[in-house]
């Protein structure tokens, strides 16, 4: 995969798209723990969400541009 | 404490952990392995020019058109150029004429008696034979000269390559020396990356590089063949009074010049449309370490 994409002749790090693409999953699937109380059984819920999300962009990303 | 709560400590520290260590490889990923953004496709652009004056009454080529060494390009009004081959022409003539004339002067002389002819002036009229001899020579390399000239009126193309923003019409007055066409050599074309300094200590000479260009997701390879020994000093421009001037830059925040390193394209697609002035990313393989560029120049 390239590492940018043009949009409207603008050229973008396809980090970008993939961090846009990741939140939304990222939301769906923060909503979800958050309602089937998995955050309840975490020492640090803040602390693991944000891991969490860091995770699954980084990964997205590196699994994306290999 | 028990063993719910170091599991529920656990697990948060260890996903921690993982977003850290993932963070840091993506960030060293992007931020520190030799790529550039900033590259460009380049090609040798011949600027030709007429070797001698005169007015263009033919274009042969259209623009944009590709063509062949060795094809017509344009032509400069050869009517100036004949006359003079014939006024050449005619200064050979003459001075044959003379040279066969101090010949058989020479060779009568030579054959009279003492009583006759003074030694003198048959010594004189066999020098006067040399010197018509080496006249005749002088006009017959005018002559050369007057249909080199008239050869190079018409000018063709030492290349094969594509004509560029063709700008020269007929009857446009085209001077010795100025150019008058742009023909971008089709084999020559190659990217410079310009790569960050930080950067210049990764790259090894030889090196296999992916090549992508913005337009289009054509992925080109191609390996590094030299870098750039020179940029300019941007800080220390002359000034007045032929002084230097130093910018006075922060001391916390620098940039890292770019210094352009040399891509060959191992192989062009025929399907690919290259234009000099493209803008690429150039993402050098990792490999490993062989020879730096230093060391290679070292060596050398």
């Amino acid at each position: 995969m390239p590492r940018e994409v043009a949009i409207y002749g603008v050229l973008l790090p396809t980090l970008l798209p993939i961090l846009i693409g990741v939140a939304a999953c990222y939301w769906l699937l923060d909503t979800a723990l958050g309602r089937f109380g998995f955050y309840q059984r975490v020492w640090h819920p803040p602390l693991f969400r944000l891991s969490l999300f860091i995770c699954l962009f980084v990964g997205a990303a590196w699994v994306l541009q290999q | 404490m028990n063993l719910r709560n170091i599991l529920r400590i656990l697990l948060t520290l260890a996903i921690f952990a993982l977003a850290i260590l993932l963070a840091f490889r993506l960030w060293h990923h992007y931020e520190y392995s030799p790529w550039t953004r900033d590259g460009r496709v380049r090609a040798d652009v011949i600027n030709l020019a007429p070797d001698v004056s005169g007015l263009v009454t033919e274009v042969a080529v259209h623009d944009n058109q590709r063509v062949h060494r060795g094809d017509l390009l344009f032509t400069i009004d050869p009517l100036r150029f004949q006359h003079a081959v014939a006024e050449a022409e005619a200064a050979v003539a003459v001075r044959k004429a003379a040279l066969d004339q101090k010949r058989s002067e020479a060779s009568r002389r030579a054959r009279l008696d003492g009583v006759v002819v003074s030694s003198e002036a048959r010594e004189a009229s066999g020098f006067e034979a040399s010197a018509a001899e080496a006249q005749a020579r002088q006009a017959q390399a005018q002559l050369e000269v007057a249909r080199l000239n008239l050869e190079r009126a018409s000018i063709h193309a030492p290349v094969d390559g594509y004509v560029t923003n063709l700008n020269t019409f007929v009857g446009d007055y085209a001077a010795a020396g100025r150019a008058a066409l742009a023909l971008i050599d089709a084999d020559s074309f190659y990217v410079y990356g310009y790569f960050e300094e930080t950067k210049l200590p990764m790259l090894r000479l030889g090196q296999v590089v992916d090549i992508r260009l913005l337009g289009g997701g054509a992925l080109l390879h191609g390996h590094i063949e030299s870098l750039s020994r020179g940029v300019t000093d941007r800080d220390n421009a002359t000034g007045q009074e032929l002084l230097s001037n130093v910018n006075p830059v922060f001391n916390w925040v620098r940039l890292a010049q770019r210094v352009p390193v040399r891509v060959q394209i191992d192989s062009i697609p025929d399907d690919l449309m290259l234009s000099a002035g493209m803008t690429c990313t150039v993402i050098v393989r990792p490999q490993k370490p062989v020879k730096t560029a230093a060391e290679a120049a070292k060596n050398r």
